[in-house]
């Protein structure tokens, strides 16, 4: 009952005409970033961030612009895997498989409004496990200490190591990374400085937004010198612009199914919106290819993942929400547009400040419906932006990102910085260092150490205090689990492939 | 794979140099168990674990650094993208972003005549859009302050 108020008073923050602005703004932006290849929702995310907090909006209404991108993205993905074969952000990869295809039978129109109808059902279904589960969480994350926040974001670093990337040591280096970049700067609590080099630019720490913008933006400006995907055809949506009602339950419970698993996938720390699509593809797949359609225009092939990826980055909401530890690199770039603000998401901000959180969940509701209007009628529209010519694209992206950087201290030293980590994290991407963990890593430096000294200061220097209470044992546990399972899995998997191909 | 072995050995030199000056970290006086110099240390320790391991175990990476005009696009990016942040101020926004567009544009295959234009177009509507309408301070530079718009 105290939920449904809450819920109603949030309809009320998400109602009000800046916010449903906002919410209208971000569903569109956040479409043309998803559809065009190369741009994520991480990339939105983080070129929005800095310009909300330049516009001065305040804290509930930039969280709605940037909650919209997000979703947004997760839409706008699908258009460019369906029509280009060429996946607009890493969610989509799998719609392609199925979505291509179809496009080229002549089904654009049904594979691009089914699609948009199971990422409406995806996320909505996923928006209400929200409402359901965060407030039981937070409730319950009030009962942790400083060491039981500590084990939490080594559970999630663990997580993230075991499940990220090909290689864990990879991600880890790539957290340890970003750790170490979040020590630069004045220490809280001695007033050191450290690793600042005498510089007064450096003396406030590296600022997060030159961190997100090098390694999101700058980067990705480099990378994309190497992909050219010219040679590819952009399908024309012919025929039938809707599914009929025959379609829509032929893939009604494929997409129910993929929805639940997506929410559940993309609570956990560091599996998100690629990983929830590749597993529902593939035990949809399992499920219903009996007369071998997958994989050629199967129109359960293209509602599964929809449905998957959308679902899990709304469930990535519930950590960032409840924990205060972003469950995927895009709710960590979210979670620091938050600290921008000094607003410590975590569960205390269920009780403290019930207007964001519950704003942020109705405009979720809100966007997804605005999403799903855009999308059918206008998807013409959305698809005729993958013809703008990268000539003038990666300039206005450039050019974009370098008012969000500038409009934070008005320096110039932030801008040559965030270049710096551009291209440092141009070499980190060529060499498969996960960016999403790195970001995580920064996001969460600062709270990691504050929980460990905290702690440590608590029992007086006793290190048993980090695994005294059931919680953190068990926390520590299932991140110990974490780290050895995953591979542990994948070596046991490998080996009965061998045992067969041996065998066979 | 050479590549992995050759980043370990640098990254192996930087926790090195990390950890030195992390070491250097003096606390005037302390009133916790654990001062401001640990928990650098900790992560100088772990990140040349990983990175030690990288260099004894490097994985099969497919991986090419670019070559020919590839690289060269590159390297014209990376150096229009520094001149970028140390010109914003002193050209201001409208022209270095102009110039910006110019070479980049050129660098994704642009032709001369649309980048000009383009680049012009994107300063002036850009700084318009930014600083005047949403209110987020761009700087206009010498040239233009001076002429006053």
């Amino acid at each position: 009952m105290e939920t449904l108020h809450f819920l109603g008073q949030g309809f009320g923050v998400a109602f009000e005409p800046t916010n449903l602005l906002m919410a209208f703004a971000g569903a569109l932006i956040g479409t043309i970033v998803g559809l065009l290849p190369g741009l994520g929702p991480i990339n939105g995310v983080a070129i929005l961030m800095p310009l909300a907090f330049a516009m001065k909006l305040p804290p509930e209404t930039a969280l709605i612009l940037l909650a919209a991108v997000y979703m947004g993205c997760e839409y706008g993905g699908r258009i460019s895997s369906i029509l280009l074969n060429v996946p607009g952000d890493a969610g989509a990869i799998m719609t392609a498989i199925d979505g291509y295809p179809m496009a080229r039978k002549g089904l654009a129109g049904v594979a691009l409004s089914i699609s948009a109808w199971s990422s409406f059902v995806g996320s909505a279904l996923a928006t209400l496990g929200l409402v359901l589960f965060a407030p039981l969480l937070a409730e319950w994350a009030l009962a942790f200490g400083p060491a039981e926040y500590f084990a939490l974001m080594v559970l999630a670093v663990a997580s993230l190591g075991g499940m990220v990337g090909e290689r864990p040591m990879k991600t880890l280096l790539a957290i340890l990374i970003g750790l170490s970049l979040a020590t630069v700067g004045v220490d809280a609590n001695s007033g050191t400085y450290r690793f600042t080099f005498d510089s007064v630019h450096l003396s406030d720490g590296i600022q997060f937004i030159v961190v997100v913008i090098g390694f999101f933006s700058v980067s990705e400006i480099l990378l994309m010198i190497e992909q050219t995907h010219s040679g590819q055809q952009l399908v024309a949506a012919t025929g039938r612009k809707l599914f009929n009602l025959k379609e829509m339950i032929e893939t009604g419970w494929a997409t129910v199914l993929s929805s639940v698993a997506g929410f559940f996938i993309g609570v956990l720390p560091g599996a998100g919106a690629t990983i929830a699509s590749a597993l529902t593809y593939m035990s949809t797949k399992r499920m219903y290819d009996r007369e071998g359609t997958f994989g050629k225009g199967d129109i359960r092939g293209v509602a599964a993942p929809e449905a998957a990826n959308n679902a899990s980055a709304t469930g990535s909401f519930v950590p960032m929400l409840c924990l205060g530890v972003p469950g995927s690199g895009t709710t960590a770039v979210m979670m620091g547009a938050l600290t921008l603000y000094n607003i410590t998401p975590g569960p205390m901000l269920f009780q403290n400040q019930p207007d964001i959180v519950w704003g942020l969940i109705a405009s979720l509701f809100v966007a997804n419906v605005v999403l799903l209007v855009l999308n059918i009628p206008l998807v013409g529209v959305f698809a005729r932006m993958l013809t703008v010519p990268m000539a003038m694209l990666v300039p206005g992206i450039a050019a974009v990102s370098a008012v969000g950087v500038y409009s934070v201290h008005a320096t110039g030293f932030d801008l040559v910085l965030a270049v710096v980590l551009g291209v440092a994290g141009y070499i980190l991407r060529k060499l498969h260092f996960p960016m999403s963990a790195l970001i995580l890593g920064f996001v969460l430096g600062e709270m990691l150490e504050q929980n460990l000294r905290r702690a440590l200061s608590l029992s007086d220097g006793d290190v048993r205090i980090l695994w005294h209470s059931p919680i953190s044992v068990g926390l520590w546990a299932v991140a110990i689990a974490m780290l050895v399972v995953p591979p542990l899995v994948r070596r046991l998997r490998r080996g009965r492939a061998g045992a067969l191909a041996a065998g066979g | 794979m050479r590549e992995e072995r050759l980043f370990g050995l640098v990254w192996l030199a930087l926790c090195a140099g990390m950890a030195w000056i992390a070491w250097g970290i003096e606390v005037p006086f302390s009133y916790e168990p654990v001062g401001p110099r640990a928990f650098p240390l900790i992560l100088a320790g772990l990140m040349a674990v990983c990175a030690l391991a990288l260099v004894l175990r490097p994985a099969a990476i497919g991986f090419g650094w670019p070559h020919g005009t590839v690289r060269a696009h590159l390297l014209i990016a990376i150096a229009a993208l520094f001149a970028y942040a140390f010109l914003f101020e002193p050209l201001g926004f409208p022209l270095s972003t102009a110039l910006l567009t110019v070479a980049l544009g050129r660098v994704f295959g642009g032709s001369w005549k649309a980048c000009v234009i383009g680049g012009l177009a994107m300063g002036g509507l850009m700084y318009l859009f930014f600083d005047r309408l949403l209110d987020v301070v761009l700087p206009l530079g010498s040239l233009f302050a001076a002429a006053g718009v």
